[in-house]
């Protein structure tokens, strides 16, 4: 069998003198700590949450959300290509006969298992319609029980896309109901 | 007819002088993209989309409307065929709403298909600029019609005219305008076989209004199985789908080809009957005065009014168990000397039988009943029965006024003992048309909490004793 010979690092004396990189570590920490309390305001953490990042980029992949149409009905047909193409199977969709003119099929239940899910944005890229988004920028999910991460179709429709300011999680302060 | 050789694309093959070139294509593997043709249908020649090349002949010929003959050498590859059969597809597709998304006959379309084989085209025409039509016409017996997706390749009208006779589907209008609708008022009937013009329809035009909109096809597992509404005993497939957190549901019953039997088609009240056999349409627990109790409750149960009822004990099995569970029935009964009979009041409905497929006798198995030696008489079972004091009832719908213990696959709007039994769908077994033919099924559903078969839980109460 053919293998590779990698030198084993760590054998100079500086570094086997072992204090230079001791002292070279304390440095960088006392010198963070003391920039810090000499300005606190330009600590580059964040006090999450009762301070939001406000520099998500649109990209991000957060809370799912479900579109609508111009006459604000919802957008999508239950054509079922979402749950086909998640790797999770966290999307149940069960379908009826759509009578308002719009269109002939829409969800009559569609829901969401986000503890399932693993935010790989595939549902996003097989829907035709568009009528399902991740842009809600709601990046943090909390509930109190597990049933509760299983969102349904009304709270997917409110659920708002998150690029505007008002809308977005950093200016609802955080909330997520 | 005598076996000719004809070259396809460098391939050799054997096939009888005189056959259609598409029959002989289509059963060698060779795909050849068709709408109109159909064994059970015939040549129509109208869609054009079954496009060879044929060496010597100057123009593409349709192979469904070309005999074979010795030495004939066939191309359904080349550049210039392709070129023609994408050509023909984007014809067909020119007014084509391309609704797949809400198509209930996305993943199993002729048209989706032969698009990916040999269409793979830009679309040159504006969406706005195709021709409208009804959307959704319901023709009666279940049948949807959406005239938009119809490719015009006459199959459902074809099989109303030719197969049934009553030709309830006809084409109207011309060119552009022309669309599939019911010549009768009353809509589609076709005298209850209306639902095969779902299965020939080779696209969306025509779909099941029981079926719509339920499931994508492409989650279904299809599994060959046998229709048990009548002594015929048509073959079928069983499109099922365990959910991820519930039970494995039954969406549909489809024919499935058995000359010797059925063909290809099946009536429409067997395909319905899917939904005897499904989700919550079946009995899962024993049942008591109303009440759930379980499966070692019920067999104590059952002994104990085995016990107490002496010799005035009768046994009725239904004629529609397989072979395998009136064997055991009928061993079980002869250890314990209970008279048994197969005699099931109601089982024969003059008015279901007619001269395609139907069968008056609705029973899937009585002919194994003189095989296996179960009695039959129908005044030695009425005199048996007015001296019992206990009846076993397997799965029996005769009425009967005595105490009665029911070893059932639906449930019963009893407060007497239910004891539940595997349907057809949950078990292997096989039974005997009413021509005589064995014909074997295998378990297709697994529910999350199986209910066993009758012969397994005889042994579990032989076991007991
Ligand atoms: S993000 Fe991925 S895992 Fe989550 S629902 Fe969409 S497809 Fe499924
Ligand atoms: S969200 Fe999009 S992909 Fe999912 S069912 Fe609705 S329309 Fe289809
Ligand atoms: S008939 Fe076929 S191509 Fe047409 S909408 Fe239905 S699935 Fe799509
Ligand atoms: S409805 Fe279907 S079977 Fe009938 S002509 Fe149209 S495409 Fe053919
Ligand atoms: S299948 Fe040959 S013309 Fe239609």
């Amino acid at each position: 069998m053919a293998f590779t010979v990698v030198p084993r690092h760590g054998n100079t004396l500086k570094e086997r003198m072992y204090l230079p990189s001791l002292i070279g570590g304390l440095s960088t920490t006392f010198g963070t700590f003391f920039k810090n309390i000499s300005d606190t305001q330009a600590i580059p953490t964040l006090e999450y949450p009762e301070i939001m990042p406000t520099d998500i980029t649109s990209r991000y992949r957060g809370h799912h959300r479900l579109t609508h149409r111009d006459d604000g009905s919802i957008r999508c047909v239950a054509c079922f290509m979402c749950a086909t193409a998640c790797p999770a199977q966290c999307i149940f969709i069960e379908a009826v006969e759509r009578n308002d003119g719009c269109d002939e099929k829409m969800p009559e239940r569609f829901d969401i298992d986000l503890l399932e899910c693993v935010f790989c944005g595939y549902c996003v890229e097989a829907c035709p319609c568009d009528a399902i988004r991740m842009d809600s920028n709601i990046f943090s999910i909390v509930a109190k029980e597990r049933r509760d991460f299983v969102v349904g179709k009304e709270y997917l429709l409110r659920v708002r896309g998150g690029y505007e300011p008002e809308t977005s999680q950093a200016a609802l302060g955080g909330e997520h109901e | 007819m005598n076996n000719v050789t004809i070259t396809v694309n460098a391939q050799t093959l054997s096939a009888p002088e005189g056959s259609i070139l598409l029959q002989v294509l289509l059963d060698n593997g060779v795909s050849v993209p068709h709408f109109c043709y159909h064994e059970a249908l015939g040549v129509d020649g109208n869609c054009r989309m079954c496009m060879v090349e044929i060496e010597g002949q100057k123009r593409p010929q349709i192979a469904c409307n070309t005999r074979v003959k010795e030495g004939m050498s066939i191309r359904t590859l080349s550049d210039s065929i392709m070129a023609v059969k994408r050509s023909i597809l984007e014809l067909e597709l020119i007014n084509h709403p391309v609704d797949c998304p809400i198509c209930d006959q996305a993943g199993e379309c002729s048209l989706q298909n032969y698009y990916m084989e040999v269409g793979l085209y830009e679309s040159r025409i504006d969406r706005a600029d195709k021709v409208r039509k009804a959307k959704k016409v319901d023709l009666g017996s279940h049948v949807i019609l959406d005239q938009e997706r119809c490719v015009l390749c006459a199959r459902c009208t074809r099989f109303t005219e030719n197969i049934i006779g009553t030709g309830d589907l006809v084409i109207a209008n011309r060119g552009n305008h022309a669309c599939v609708t019911t010549f009768e008022p009353q809509g589609l009937k076709a005298d209850g076989y209306a639902m095969n013009v779902v299965d020939l329809c080779p696209v969306g035009a025509l779909t099941s209004g029981d079926f719509r909109f339920h499931q994508r096809v492409w989650f279904l597992k299809s599994d060959p199985s046998l229709c048990h509404g009548c002594a015929r005993g048509c073959s079928i497939f069983i499109d099922h789908y365990p959910q991820k957190y519930g039970d494995d549901l039954i969406y549909r019953y489809r024919p499935r080809v058995e000359r010797e039997v059925n063909g290809f088609f099946i009536c429409d009240e067997g395909r319905l009957s899917y939904k005897n056999h499904t989700g919550d349409a079946t009995l899962t627990t024993p049942r008591y005065s109303g009440t759930a109790i379980t499966l070692s409750e019920a067999l104590e149960l059952y002994h104990q009014k085995l016990a107490a009822s002496g010799s005035g004990v009768v046994a009725l099995a239904s004629p529609s168990l397989s072979c395998e569970n009136l064997t055991a029935l009928r061993d079980y009964c002869l250890q314990y000397a209970i008279p048994l009979f197969g005699v099931e009041r109601g089982s024969f409905d003059e008015t279901f039988g007619d001269d395609f497929l139907r069968l008056n006798d609705r029973a899937a198995n009585r002919s194994a009943l003189p095989l296996l030696g179960i009695s039959e008489d129908e005044s030695e079972m009425n005199a048996a029965l007015c001296a019992a004091s206990l009846v076993l009832n397997f799965d029996n719908q005769t009425p009967v006024s005595v105490d009665q213990i029911h070893f059932c696959v639906h449930p019963i709007d009893t407060r007497e003992l239910q004891i539940p039994i595997a349907p057809y769908t949950e078990q292997s077994g096989s039974i005997i048309n009413a021509f005589g033919k064995v014909q074997k099924f295998a378990s297709t559903i697994r529910r999350r909490h199986p209910v066993p078969p009758l012969h397994e839980l005889l042994s579990t109460i032989k076991g007991l004793a």
